[in-house]
């Protein structure tokens, strides 16, 4: 049988939290300041407070809406070679988003601000994981105007990568942005919408909250059928309830509010239900993503995403040491394995430590390996008449020739490679061999097989036409200014809001 | 029991409203002067500051002592200090906020809680504060300090724009800038030139501390 799923409600107690969150959707609502959502969502039927913002959003809405959401969906690379899907019932792995630093032993404090070229190798090196399906923005290029990441990520992914990219519902204009240029890369609008490439990134600020610069995002994201994560990232004690119980029913508000947000916006968006949720560590106040809880926390969503029949995505390999020790080892199988066995669909799990703050190369390659060790897990033990092999077990155990094992039989052979995980990175040799392979750590050998990637991986390229069309277009993104943004979005106090969402080409420039 | 002894029993007991009748008590009976409970008040944080670095205190119970303590100085002792004609005595004013363009607030909150729990009197302006608010209000209460945070790598910049500010204003030199948050570093203070950077709300005290002393 394959691994059981790992459950930590039942479903007597998921009935109860659905309960408790339609009461809570009901009755106290989801703040969402955006007019334009106000005005959807008081169309189909929910209240608006227009003095707290709160949308009070009806259990008929929410029924009827979630009949909507589609229970799979597929990704694509970039020229569409390469491809998976996202459902309910299978398991993918990603790397983790975002951080600002990267792990560099030429420095004296062992880490430096992230540049575009770190966020290119690792790109790369997403690219050539035999377990990592997919990658998103994970690593901030410090030595990039922010107003032109989305255009640089993009391109550097689009030369690199044959597998898709993900990236934050940053507003309307940044959205709209990557539409345009993932079609300027993949060739048409029409072929972005039916093979979708990016996988968007919405945060709610927990508790209860949709702000507008996120819900702008959404809306192009949803229109063009880009699969979007809805995630909050409570903490539970100082933005949730300290409760487990609690942060999962506050949370299913936020993650319900942001996915009929998304059916409003165009029905049959695609979305995963998701959490990046964790603890407070009451000791200091930060949030603690290693944590035992996590894993808890995480269980519990993929439970509640059963319910709703909706693809499910949360974390993994998180750790919050800043070093590579045993904490770092400890947190990030603990909280790969508890989502895994969870029976999550999408964990974003590789390459991150120091609570995804900092990024190492070397824990792209390592995380694959434990991500190999986990589908591993995943797969249980398969039982019938050859596994139990009746046969063998009398032949070996009776031959009359001393020192049989079962290391020569054919039965072995036949099996072994379906039966163990075979590792690359994890080290198995007696001391003495050990030694003499140069007695190096899992971090030593990683960064031997981070250097044989950077040197063999090759990417699809573009065609210069496309590259030529990008430049345009970047340059375009240049020369725009933050006032510019700030009165598009609708997040200034001094900015007009724009009623509908539509962007015509002249709001581009 | 001294009046120091029923202090502490209420603020431990998270008792704002018998807290507030002691403090209500004590000065209407002339048992002590509003500025000499406030001191004792200090005594008794002071402790819950102790027990908290010894771990038996965490970081709830120490916003909750604050908040016990909090309530008692803006309706009892604050007002009967004013009437004094006196000067409340604290070890400095500092203004704390989250930058424009961030929501964030938690890793502020905390600064705000442990740094009143420490003798400082703290104004928290919230979220989204712009540049010219965070002057603003600092001129008017007379502040020290000015405390920035930042929790998005996008919104960091708007602590450089704080301390543009005060220089174009010819008001630099007038206060004490710190900064804060997760994607900030000590070398992102000395780039924008603030003048103390800390990791948490623990260091954020002993920070000003230092540099006040």
């Amino acid at each position: 049988m394959k691994l059981n799923k790992l459950k930590v409600l039942s479903n007597e107690e998921i009935q109860t939290i659905h309960s408790a969150t339609m009461e809570l959707m009901s009755t106290v609502g989801v703040k969402m300041d955006a007019k334009d959502v106000q005005d959807l969502f008081e169309k189909h039927g929910a209240t608006v407070d227009p003095d707290t913002d709160f949308v009070k959003i009806p259990e008929y809405l929410v029924k009827e809406q979630l009949k909507n959401v589609p229970n799979s969906f597929k990704l694509h690379g970039p020229d569409g070679s390469y491809s998976f899907e996202v459902n309910t019932e299978s398991t993918k792995f990603a790397s983790l988003p975002c951080p600002v630093s990267i792990y560099d032993k030429t420095q004296k404090k062992g880490i430096r601000k992230s540049t575009l070229a770190d966020t290119i190798k690792q790109i790369r090196i997403v690219n050539a994981l035999e377990h990592i399906s997919s990658c998103q923005y994970d690593l901030w290029a410090h030595d990039v105007p922010f107003m032109e990441l989305h255009c640089h990520a993009l391109r550097a992914w689009a030369r690199h990568s044959y597998k898709p990219y993900g990236m934050g519902c940053f507003g309307k204009i940044a959205s709209q942005d990557m539409m345009n240029i993932a079609s300027i890369i993949v060739g048409s609008e029409e072929d972005l919408i039916k093979r979708p490439r990016l996988i968007g990134f919405f945060s709610p600020t927990s508790p209860l909250h949709l702000p507008q610069i996120m819900t702008n995002g959404l809306a192009i994201f949803a229109k063009y059928k880009q699969p979007t994560i809805i995630a909050p990232e409570a903490l539970a004690g100082s933005s949730a309830p300290v409760t487990l119980a609690g942060l999962l029913t506050q949370i299913n508000a936020e993650i319900l509010g942001g996915i009929i947000l998304a059916q409003l916006y165009n029905s049959g968006a695609p979305v995963f239900y998701a959490s990046v949720s964790h603890v407070t560590d009451m000791r200091s106040g930060n949030s603690a993503l290693g944590s035992i809880e996590t894993g808890l926390i995480t269980a519990g969503v993929a439970q509640m995403a059963n319910l709703y029949n909706i693809p499910s995505r949360a974390l993994g390999g998180a750790t919050d040491s800043k070093v590579f020790d045993l904490q770092n080892g400890i947190e990030r199988l603990q909280t790969l394995m508890l989502a895994a066995q969870a029976g999550i669909n999408y964990i974003t799990c590789a390459g991150t430590y120091e609570a995804t703050l900092s990024e190492a190369l070397e824990l792209l390659v390592i995380d694959d390996e434990l991500v190999g060790m986990v589908q591993r897990a995943l797969e249980g033990v398969e039982v019938n008449e050859d596994t139990i092999g009746l046969d063998i077990i009398k032949k070996v155990a009776t031959s009359t020739q001393k020192g049989t094992t079962f290391l020569g039989e054919k039965h072995t052979l036949k099996h072994m490679r379906k039966e163990l995980y075979f590792p690359t990175l994890l080290d198995r040799n007696r001391r003495a061999t050990w030694r003499k392979k140069g007695s190096k750590d899992i971090m030593m050998r990683a960064r031997e097989r981070v250097d044989e990637i950077l040197e063999t991986q090759k990417g699809p390229g573009l065609s210069s036409e496309v590259e030529n069309k990008l430049a345009d277009y970047i340059k375009m993104v240049s020369e725009r200014s933050i006032d510019f943004y700030t009165q598009a979005e609708g997040i200034s106090a001094s900015s007009v809001t724009i009623d509908n969402i539509e962007i015509k080409k002249e709001d581009l420039k | 029991m001294t009046l120091e002894d029923n202090l502490k029993a209420k603020i431990l007991e998270w008792d704002e409203e018998g807290l507030i009748e002691i403090c209500k008590s004590a000065i209407e009976k002339n048992e002590a002067s509003a500025t000499d409970i406030l001191k004792m008040i200090g005594n008794v944080m002071e402790y819950v500051g102790e027990l908290y670095e010894k771990e038996e205190y965490f970081v709830p119970e120490l916003i909750v002592a604050s908040n016990t303590v909090k309530a008692a100085i803006d309706q009892v002792l604050d007002p009967a200090i004013k009437e004094m004609g006196v000067e409340k005595e604290t070890k400095g004013k500092v203004v704390l906020g989250t930058v424009e363009g961030d929501v964030h607030s938690i890793g502020k909150d905390l600064v705000g809680s442990f740094l009143f729990a420490n003798g400082y009197e703290v104004f928290n302006l919230g979220v989204e504060v712009p540049a010219a608010k965070f002057i603003e209000k600092a001129e008017e209460v007379g502040a020290k300090v000015i405390g920035l945070s930042s929790l998005l790598t996008m919104s960091m910049d708007f602590q450089r724009k704080v301390i543009n500010e005060l220089e174009q204003k010819g008001l630099r030199d007038k206060y004490i800038v710190i900064i804060g948050g997760a994607p900030t570093s000590e070398d992102w203070a000395g780039e924008i030139g603030a003048d103390g950077w800390a990791d948490d709300a623990l260091e954020t005290v002993s920070l000003l501390n230092n540099l006040l002393s």
